[in-house]
């Protein structure tokens, strides 16, 4: 396991060294930047951190403190599917937070973390201005409007089942050859 | 030159000095945390320095306000006593207090204030937050003490400063913004331990060298 | 820079303007049937996708000459998806909450037999003797719409359908005149920076032209950060190029060569759609080096945020493009002194650069036409919340709350009385049916309390509680303090600490004169406009529903029934019905259990209060009651097992 993930931070690095090179080495260029990686990997890992601030000639802790100001960087993989519950005003007066208690509560983790297999992980966010269809959660790039705690559950179902159809698929096309 | 007169008293000052400069060159305290006199443009952050000046209808940063000929500042007003009052409650509130085995007694600019404003160190209207941060030390030579920090950057100017590159940052936001020395193997901080201008420069004890205190 | 010859700029105009009517030619030719696709993010939200889809798989089993066009946001989110059908010889028709069965069912019926289907009809979208037109509805034709005149009926992706209803036409007579003939207009028009403050549009720009610095930047502040409002947001992904047209018009008024959209993060359509707006005007020569013909260059890039509201703050937003820290910086210096990388910089809303095209083309008198004495114009609001038909409104300045709010959004749904309105997002305020005939405007909407700020309107009945609804904003602000400050940092922290308190039932004697104290002291003290404002939610909560605030701390009571701390369900055994499952599945808990004589009951120790038993309940039964304070609520014993 261990293995793997170093094999994975490696290829990270690499892919990221080589969409550096596009970069002029501009202290204006950090937010791109960190938006680039964080768009391939969805997440900056600390050698990523210290591989832009060498590219731009910064210390790492600039790099790190513009990095953590931001709510759109994370530290850490985040799951497979990502699930974002708005809590706009809007979405806060028809019961955002009960949305977001309920996806916690079925995959038994909080806002800003990721379930133990990787598959999920939940954030909130401030109104992603789709308000007259409150509630609302993204589940990947999906927008789901007019939620309600019973669709919370449809909606996770319907990622286990795909999952073990796929896992099915697999076993047979194993099997097959 | 330009004169000015505070709390009906004439001064004179440099050109271009800031109200607050102006003020503590000629005797006159301002409670103060996030200024240095090196500074050409202060953060303005720490809303301690608050004086009242004809003209304006609220009290304002006397950091960030340039002296003017014959301009009438007061630094003792009921209302600015009631902004730094609440500024100094606040910033206590998140402040852990233990003077007595604080590296920084007697010498604190928190207990300066308090004392110039007739403010105990005890919290009366608000709860004390609790910032559970530990104390950093990963760094080779300092170490962080977060419940202590008023976050007033001085450390991060100086560092700019003597060093053309700030080893240290803020990092993170809002209530949980702290100092942060991010960067272990920086080509940066091989010549860190040197100069130590931060540790200098923190009115509260916040950044030590390492070692050099115990807990 | 000197004016440019009218001839020789309408000349090179002409060729592109004669180009977007050929187009158009084709678009609206002989028996071609065009139907009309909302596609900005709320309409994909709401099923457009799969909507165009069932189009195009019904389309390609017939013979009907048919195009689908992807467009931007009418603003009728509560009708989302929205579908205009043009068929040749018929009014175009709005038809409102598609589905993929409905798409079929047009194709069929519509597209091939000529029966509009009244059923699922809106309104045509002209006056016309068959099907009454939604110009009918307060909704439509109370409206006035200058900056939104083209969203939701052109294809954003399309500049020359843009073209073909005047647009770029405003730059090429800006081009004719002189920058100062410019600025001299958007003085005299009265324009008011619309995102928030209600600065002079022209004053700014001629600060900035005045400069002594000769590189100037105009930047376009797109990061839309209040909860609730999201204009901005439409705007881009509906019509970007009356964006960009007002940002060439404002560089070649003030004398800039470089602009910058500043777009939200959580906005990828917008980033999108203005990306590629741009890259289509530069094609055509609207934009980059020598525009139509001139010497005027203007270079428009993208910057996407990333994730921080007070980046909405001009200076914040500033160091964030120079890859800093969003924190605001103490002015003066003011940007249009000293902004990004220490150059005069314009910074101005998306909503009044998108004002500014038609400003120049009908003339500053027009402009002043609509709207009050002291704000000329429209404002756009995001009525959303408790109201009937939800979704952006432009209206002329000066319309009462009254008025927006029950005549033109249809009021509050389900019979539930009015309560409040909080305007201006998380720096605005609270007001109460009291207020309800202040007109909107930057200053009488200042003056009751509230703010314009961005437009955000969020409606609230009966059923909200005053006290959760300051200390959720209080928990946004909190959470996107930058830090900097100490009152903000801190003392917004504390507000909120003692807004929960009092929302979870431990509010103690004194909390509410501190909430005052503290607030008024933030709003002194604070170094930005994010923490002066951040106590307005407190503040005008206070002021108007005090006794909100005294029956959470002396009675431990939520009068709304919202505060879940405070509140319980409890089933009415007269009421309920024997047998009946149904409360059962839908509880998230499994706290519903059943009683002895095989009705259902509620255990109160396992409850979240999540109400969706009491939606469950079928309505012959109604049988779920919320009380509050909890205490209210019968006990009754789970029996044991076996």
């Amino acid at each position: 396991m261990d293995h793997t993930r170093e094999t994975e931070e490696e290829a990270l690095l690499n892919d990221i060294a080589s969409m550096l090179a596009a970069f002029e080495k501009e202290r204006a260029n950090l937010i791109p930047i960190l938006q680039m990686i964080q768009e391939r990997h969805h997440y900056l890992s600390a050698s990523a951190l210290q591989m832009v601030a060498k590219h731009l000639g910064v210390s790492g802790c600039e790099v790190y403190g513009v990095a953590t100001f931001y709510n759109q960087f994370r530290f850490y993989p985040p799951g497979k599917h990502r699930i974002r519950v708005c809590l706009g005003t809007a979405c806060h007066l028809r019961g955002g937070d009960i949305i977001l208690e309920n996806f916690e509560r079925k995959l038994g983790i909080k806002e800003a973390e990721t379930t133990a297999d990787r598959e999920f992980s939940i954030d909130r966010v401030a109104c992603v201005g789709c308000c007259a269809l409150a509630p609302v959660a993204i589940i990947d790039d999906t927008v789901h409007g007019h939620m309600a705690p019973s669709k919370v559950e449809g909606l996770i179902l319907g990622f286990e089942i795909e999952k073990q159809r796929e896992k099915r698929g697999k076993q047979h096309g194993e099997s097959k050859q | 030159m330009v004169r000015l007169v505070v709390d009906n008293r004439q001064i004179e000052t440099e050109e271009g000095a800031t109200v607050l400069q102006a003020c503590l060159d000629n005797g006159i305290y301002i409670p103060n945390l996030c200024y240095l006199k090196e500074m050409d443009s202060p953060p303005g952050s720490c809303r301690l320095c608050l004086v009242e000046v004809d003209g304006y209808n609220q009290p304002i940063t006397s950091c960030t306000i340039k002296v003017k000929e014959g301009m009438i500042v007061k630094t003792n007003t009921e209302h600015v006593r009631r902004l730094q009052r609440t500024a100094f409650e606040l910033l206590l509130s998140v402040h852990h207090v233990d003077c007595r085995r604080c590296p920084a007694n007697r010498s604190c600019e928190l207990q300066r204030i308090a004392k110039y404003l007739h403010l105990g160190v005890k919290l009366k209207r608000f709860e004390q937050l609790e910032r559970r941060v530990k104390i950093v030390q990963d760094h080779p030579c300092l170490e962080y003490v977060p419940s202590r920090c008023v976050l007033c950057g001085r450390c991060i100017f100086m560092c700019q400063r003597e060093n053309g590159q700030a080893m240290l940052s803020f990092a993170r936001r809002g209530l949980d913004t702290v100092i942060s020395f991010f960067g272990e193997g920086d080509k940066a901080r091989a010549t860190c331990g040197q100069c130590y201008a931060c540790v200098e420069a923190c009115p509260v004890a916040a950044l030590l060298i390492r070692n050099a205190h115990s807990q | 820079m000197n004016q440019n010859s009218k001839e020789k700029l309408n000349g090179v105009f002409a060729s592109i303007k004669a180009e977007a009517d050929r187009r158009f030619k084709q678009m609206k030719g002989d028996d071609r049937h065009n139907i009309f696709i909302g596609m900005a993010t709320c309409g994909l939200a709401s099923g457009a996708m799969e909507v165009r889809a069932a189009f195009e798989e019904a389309l390609s089993e017939t013979k009907v000459n048919a195009h689908i066009i992807p467009v931007g946001c009418l603003g009728h989110c509560y009708a989302e998806p929205l579908v205009i059908v043009d068929k040749p010889g018929s009014p175009p028709i709005l038809y409102h909450d598609m589905t993929p069965g409905k798409a079929r069912l047009l194709v069929k019926a519509f597209l091939e037999e000529g029966d509009p289907v009244f059923e699922h009809v809106l309104g045509a979208m002209e006056e016309n003797d068959t099907i009454p037109s939604v110009l009918e509805f307060p909704r439509f034709s109370r409206e006035n719409k200058i900056v939104m005149a083209n969203s939701g009926v052109i294809d954003p992706e399309d500049v020359y359908q843009y073209i073909e209803r005047g647009g770029y036409w405003a730059l090429v007579k800006a081009l004719t005149l002189a920058p100062e003939e410019i600025i001299e207009e958007i003085l005299e028009s009265g324009l008011r920076g619309r995102g928030g403050a209600g600065f002079l549009t022209g004053l700014k720009w001629r600060l900035v032209r005045d400069a002594r610095e000769e590189d100037k930047i105009i930047i376009c502040n797109a990061d839309e950060g209040d909860p609730g409002a999201y204009m901005d947001r439409a705007l881009l992904e509906s019509n970007p190029h009356q964006v960009i047209e007002g940002i060439a018009i404002a560089a070649y008024a003030v004398g800039a060569r470089r602009a910058i959209i500043y777009v939200r993060a959580e906005y990828p359509l917008a980033v999108k759609m203005i990306k590629n707006a741009i890259d289509q005007s530069k094609e055509i020569g609207l934009l980059g080096k020598g525009i139509l013909g001139t010497n005027f260059d203007l270079d428009i890039s993208v910057f996407q945020g990333s994730g921080a509201f007070v980046c909405g703050e001009e200076t914040a937003l500033i160091q964030s493009i120079q890859g800093k820290r969003g924190m605001p910086q103490p002015r003066p210096p003011y940007p249009s002194q000293r902004g990004l990388w220490g150059k005069p910089t314009v910074v101005n809303n998306v909503k009044s650069m998108a004002s500014i095209p038609p400003i120049i083309e009908h003339g500053a008198r027009w402009f002043r036409g609509i709207g009050t004495a002291k704000t000329p114009g429209t404002a756009i609001f995001s009525v959303v919340g408790n109201i009937l038909h939800a979704g952006l409104v432009e209206i002329p300045m000066g319309v009462t709350l009254r008025v927006l709010i029950f005549d033109i959004c249809g009021g509050i749904p389900d019979k539930k009385k009015f309560k409040a309105v909080q305007i201006g997002g998380p720096s605005g305020g609270c007001l109460p049916e009291t207020f309800l005939d202040t007109q909107v405007d930057f200053d009488s909407l200042t003056e009751a309390g509230a703010m314009m700020g961005s437009g955000g309107m969020v409606v609230m009945d009966e059923d909200a509680c005053m006290v959760d609804v300051a200390r959720y904003f209080l928990d946004f602000t909190q959470k996107e303090s930058c830090g900097k400050c100490t009152f903000c940092r801190i003392g917004t922290k504390h507000l909120l600490d003692i807004l929960e308190r009092i929302t979870r039932g431990e509010g103690r004697e004194g909390d509410i004169e501190l909430l005052e104290d503290l607030s008024l002291d933030i709003r002194e003290g604070s170094l930005c406009g994010l923490g002066k404002t951040a106590p307005n939610p407190v503040l005008t909560t206070v002021k108007y529903f005090r006794d909100e605030y005294e029956a959470h701390v002396r009675e431990k009571r939520c009068p709304s029934m919202m505060c879940r701390a405070l509140i319980a369900y409890y089933i009415d055994l007269e009421a309920c019905a024997r047998g009946c499952d149904a409360c059962v599945g839908s509880c998230p808990t499994e706290s519903i259990f059943t009683t002895e004589d095989r009705k259902k009951a509620i255990d109160q120790t396992s409850c979240v209060r999540c109400g969706e038993c009491m939606t469950s309940c079928p309505p012959e039964y109604n049988a779920v009651r919320k009380v509050s304070p909890p205490a209210l609520a019968p006990k009754i014993e789970r029996p044991r097992e076996g």
